[in-house]
Formats: C-alpha cells, sequence, structure tokens
C-alpha cells in the first residue's frame, strides 16, 4: 500500500514541479516582451488558466463534472463591480468579497447537487450557469445589463498587473498541491473513483464535496474579479457558456486531474487562438476539433502523452 | 380572447418542442448520457432547409426532406464516430463515461456552431414557408400558415413514431435495447445498429424540427442553443429517457411558457425553464409524468 502511495506522491511532485517551471518560465517573459498587447493577451491566458485550475479541481480531482466555471467567473467579476457601483466600496473590499460570495454561492451549489451525478449533474449547474446569466443581463436597474458596468483599475502598470496574475497563479497551485498532499486530495480522489466505496470507508464525502465546490468556485470568483478589475469592464459575456468551452477545451487538452495540464492548456489554447485569430476566426473549429479528438484517443491530455513511459 | 390565443400558441411550439426532446429522450434511455449537440441538428436541419430552397432553387417541399436526411446522416455519424466507445467493448471507460460523453457532444456543439459560421456565415438566414399565406383567424385565434402546417406535420411526425417504437419490429428492438442492453443483445438484437437507428431518428426529428421553424426564427449559427436548452427541461420534466414523458412534458412546458411570457415576465420566460430543471432533478428525479419514466 505505501508503495501505491508513494507513487501518486511522486507522481504529483514531478507535476507540481512541471508547473512551477512553467510560472518561472512565463516570469522570464517581461524581460524579453514588452508589448502591452501580448502581455494582455498573456494575462487573460493567466485568467483562463486559474479558472481551468479551479474547473479541473472539480472534475479532475473530485470528478463533479459542473458545467458553471464561467458563471462563477462572471459572479466574481459582478460583486467586484456592483460594490463599487452602488456602494463605492473600494478593491480592498470588493476582490475579498467576490472570493467570499462565490464561495459562499459554490458551497449552496454543491449542497443542492450533492446527490446528482454525471448527466444530471452537468444539467443542473448548466441550468445554474444560464439562470445567473439571464438574471445579470435582464437586471438592467441592478446590473445595467448588457452595457456591462465599469471598473476602477488596480494599477497602471501591464507589467505590474502581469506579475499579480502570475503571483495568483503560482498561489493557486502551490494551495492546490498541499492540498492534493495531503487528506483532502486523497478523499477528493478517492470521492471521485468511488463515491460509494469512499462513503462506506469512513470519508466524510458531503462535506468534501462540498469543499470542493467552494473553493473551485472561489477561484473561479476570484480570477473573474481581477479580470474585471484588468480589463475594466464587466458584461455578461464572461458568463457564456462557450467560455465554459473553452475552460473544458483547455483542461481536457492539458490533461485533467493535474496541475500542469490545465495552466498549459489554458496558455496553448489561448494563445494559439489569438495567432489563429489572424487566419480569420477559424481558432474555435481548431479548438473545438481539438477537444473532440484529444477525449476521444489521448485520454491523459498532453501531460498524459508526455509523461507516458 | 388572450388566453385561447396563448394556449394555441404554446401547444404549438409544445410540438415543436416534442419533436426536439424526444430525440434526446431516446438517446438518454438507450446511453444514460445527455446529447449536448442536439441543439445543432436542429441548427443543421433548418440550415439545411433554408439552404436548399434558396441556394438550390428546390421546392420547399422537397428541401423538407433533406434536413430530414441530412440530420439522420448526422446523428448516425455522431453515432459512429463518436458514442461507440461508449458502450462497444471499451471496458476500462466506464469510469468516466459522463464526463467524455459531456466533454465530446459539448466540443461537437461549438464545432458545428462555428463550422456553420465560418462556411455559410454568421448572419441569419430567413427561409421560404412552406405555403404563402397571410395571417388568419381560425376561430378566435389569430393563426397563420406555415405554423399551422408545421403543427399538422409535427404532429403527424410524432404519431408516426408512437406508432413506430409500438408496433414495428425496429421500434421493439428500441425498446428492448433501452430496458436491456445485455438482455437484448442474448435475444439476437443487433444493439449497435439499434444504436444507431436511435441517434438517426433523433438526428432526423431535430432537423426537421428546424427546418419546421426555419421560416418563423431566422436560423442563424447559434440558434440551436434556445431550444437545445428547452429540450433538456423537458426531459427532465418528462422523466430522464421517456418518450411518452418527454411528449406531454413538451407540450405542458410550451403552455406554461406562453402564460408565464406574458403575465408574469417574458425576460425571464427561458430561467423560469431551467428553474424547473433545477427544481424537478432535486425534487423528483423520475420526472413528473410518473414512475413508468424508466420505460424507453
Amino acid at each position: 500500500m505505501s508503495d501505491a502511495r508513494n507513487l501518486w506522491a511522486n507522481r504529483l511532485r514531478t507535476d507540481f514541479r512541471a508547473a512551477l517551471v512553467v510560472v518561472a518560465l512565463l516570469a522570464t517573459v517581461p524581460l524579453f516582451v514588452s508589448s502591452p498587447y501580448t502581455l494582455g493577451i498573456l494575462i487573460v491566458s493567466i485568467y483562463f488558466a486559474l479558472i481551468a485550475l479551479g474547473w479541473n479541481l472539480l472534475a479532475g480531482f473530485t470528478g463533479q463534472f459542473s458545467l458553471a466555471p464561467a458563471a462563477f467567473a462572471m459572479l466574481g467579476a459582478y460583486t467586484t463591480a456592483l460594490l463599487d457601483y452602488h456602494l463605492k466600496a473600494p478593491l480592498a473590499i470588493g476582490i475579498p468579497a467576490a472570493i467570499v460570495g462565490t464561495a459562499l454561492l459554490g458551497f449552496l451549489l454543491g449542497r443542492i447537487v450533492l446527490r446528482l451525478k454525471g448527466p444530471y449533474l452537468a444539467l443542473t449547474t448548466l441550468s445554474f450557469a444560464e439562470i445567473a446569466r439571464v438574471i445579470v443581463y435582464n437586471s438592467h436597474n441592478f446590473t445595467r445589463g448588457d452595457q456591462g458596468l465599469n471598473v476602477p483599475s488596480l494599477m497602471q502598470s501591464r507589467i505590474g498587473y502581469y506579475y499579480l496574475f502570475l503571483g495568483v497563479l503560482l498561489m493557486a497551485l502551490a494551495g492546490l498541491y498541499r492540498l492534493m498532499r495531503g487528506k483532502a486530495g486523497r478523499f477528493w480522489l478517492a470521492i471521485r473513483d468511488d463515491e460509494t466505496g469512499a462513503e462506506s470507508r469512513g470519508i466524510p464525502v458531503v462535506r468534501y464535496k462540498t469543499f470542493a465546490f467552494a473553493l473551485s468556485c472561489a477561484i473561479c470568483g476570484l480570477a473573474g474579479s481581477l479580470y474585471g478589475t484588468f480589463s475594466q469592464l464587466v458584461s455578461p459575456e464572461l458568463g457564456l457558456l462557450l467560455q465554459t468551452g473553452l475552460v473544458i477545451a483547455m483542461v481536457v487538452i492539458g490533461g485533467m486531474g493535474t496541475l500542469t495540464g490545465p495552466v498549459v492548456g489554458a496558455l496553448l489554447v489561448y494563445l494559439t487562438s489569438e495567432w489563429l485569430r489572424e487566419f480569420g476566426g477559424i481558432q474555435l473549429i481548431v479548438f473545438s476539433l481539438a477537444v473532440i479528438v484529444f477525449a476521444r484517443f489521448f485520454r491523459a491530455g498532453l501531460w498524459g502523452i508526455a509523461t507516458r513511459r | 380572447m388572450l388566453a385561447l390565443d396563448l394556449f394555441v400558441n404554446g401547444l404549438i411550439f409544445g410540438l415543436f418542442y416534442a419533436l426536439m426532446a424526444v430525440g434526446l429522450a431516446m438517446i438518454f434511455g438507450v446511453l444514460k448520457v445527455v446529447n449536448f449537440a442536439h441543439g445543432e441538428f436542429y441548427m443543421i436541419g433548418a440550415y439545411t432547409y433554408v439552404l436548399c430552397a434558396m441556394k438550390l432553387g428546390l421546392s420547399p417541399w422537397l428541401a423538407l426532406p433533406m434536413a430530414a436526411i441530412a440530420g439522420a446522416a448526422l446523428g448516425a455519424l455522431v453515432e459512429r464516430l463518436l458514442m461507440r466507445p461508449l458502450y462497444a467493448g471499451y471496458g476500462s471507460w466506464n469510469i468516466m463515461k459522463d464526463e467524455y460523453a459531456v466533454v465530446v457532444t459539448f466540443g461537437l456543439s461549438l464545432l458545428l456552431i462555428n463550422l456553420v459560421d465560418k462556411v455559410v456565415g454568421p448572419y441569419p438566414y430567413r427561409g421560404p414557408p412552406l405555403i404563402e399565406t397571410s395571417r388568419f383567424a381560425l376561430g378566435p385565434v389569430m393563426m397563420n400558415g406555415q405554423k399551422l402546417i408545421a403543427a399538422g406535420i409535427s404532429v403527424a411526425l410524432l404519431v408516426g413514431l408512437a406508432l413506430f417504437i409500438k408496433r414495428s419490429l425496429w421500434g421493439r428492438q428500441i425498446q428492448a435495447v433501452a430496458q436491456n442492453r445485455l438482455g437484448a443483445s442474448l435475444a439476437g438484437i443487433d444493439a449497435t445498429r439499434t444504436t444507431a437507428l436511435i441517434f438517426a431518428i433523433s438526428g432526423l426529428l431535430a432537423a426537421l424540427s428546424g427546418a419546421l421553424l426555419a421560416p418563423l426564427i431566422n436560423p442563424s449559427p447559434d440558434v440551436g442553443a434556445f431550444p437545445a436548452i428547452k429540450s433538456y427541461v423537458i426531459v427532465v420534466l418528462g422523466g430522464m429517457g421517456s418518450i411518452w414523458g418527454a411528449m406531454m412534458a413538451a407540450v405542458l412546458l410550451g403552455v406554461l411558457e406562453s402564460f408565464f411570457a406574458v403575465y408574469v415576465s417574458y425576460d425571464y420566460r427561458d430561467a423560469f425553464g431551467l428553474l424547473i430543471l433545477i427544481l424537478v432533478l432535486i425534487f423528483r428525479p423520475q420526472g413528473l409524468i410518473g414512475e413508468k419514466g424508466r420505460e424507453v
């Protein structure tokens, strides 16, 4: 048994180190690139990497296939924006409020969908996401609907923003690594592989499932909130199902149930899509095709291909 | 009379919803997966109809069967290329089966939307109606010719499907595979071929639904999202996988929505259906129609 345990711990350590290498490489990018446009693209791809990590915690590690990550990014962004718009709350309150708010909502959603599995869970979270978007879109008096809301910026410097996003990504990776290495991670994987079995061995399934939901949604909410301050505009489009589709594509291409996979997948998909944009909007065709091919033939994603023995 | 008008209109939309939803219910019945690309079958049907009628100059009555063929072919293709691993031998896949189905059908949905967007263009097209009429009064209800004919064809298709499933050999094979795939195989039924048939029927019905509505809705590449979400609600409401449940739930949802849009809130009419979906899944997962939900 201790062998299996060490095997998993080793795999996780390799995985985490690879993710650290990716972050380190990203940290050197501003030495070579100074164009604000390129940095902006990198910032958005790190935003997607954060959501991908959050979604992967639910889908890849805990086996709860939610279709609401983009909705939670939208809700996080709107929490910050609405606090500023209605109450003139500073960002020092607005951003933590986004984390807490989405964590609470995620906790609630986790409680609600506790008994649902597979397609039932996917449909319920999809409905939740769409309802949230429809409400934000239609509450013209409260959210200004599809006009969106303006958000104050945290700082002027692009490079500052870049390192802020990178720092948050690093913290998310380190935090997830710590959790995955410890009891929580083992419990999540056990729930993913066999929920009934996990319950029968005394794992508090309810508690750990809702914990995964709350944490995952909080990561998405934080990403959305930061993205709102970066782009200085939040709109209901953040919560489109298409965005969730992109996040799923990133994680599936990078490798589900790993730490490096979602990050690399997000960078790869978003940067390539910016590049493909020059060839006339074929990026979504390429990625949806890629996600089908990966899901069908390379189920472990790029990370699985890279580490295959 | 507004209420009667709303009722009849809701009923007609319920029929279109039913065409969409029974296919989804049949797929869920045999494979226990939700086809998230179902709305794109509808979209492909609408586009085939419009393009055949406008670009090839076919009569709308010929364009309709073309849409049906396109939908059936697409359904069969999806089954052959993407769904077969779910049941044909790939034993170790069981553990992530649901996830695979969601990812693949979600990806397929994005692929088809963007492919059509790129090839045909993002602008909405308006299809030619099956017959040219102006609005006329049918008793106390205002009606338009296309809607009436489309509703008639939908009823014929639904009745035909019901008879096909109940009476024909293939229909009985579908029932058998939905009840117990292994048992059906042991009894000599080709379960693989039956599953392909189900996907073809499902694609055909969704495509016809799109084609019949094309003159009323101006199809654009993302036109399928809306009816797809309706069909999820209906399939859940009718008891996942039950064809009869789906038909009844579709009509029910059509009528309820049409009243909700007028008397409660037009903006939130879509959220209303989704709320029903969540509530049913949590409190009555077998659906509203009853315990027989597992039959087909």
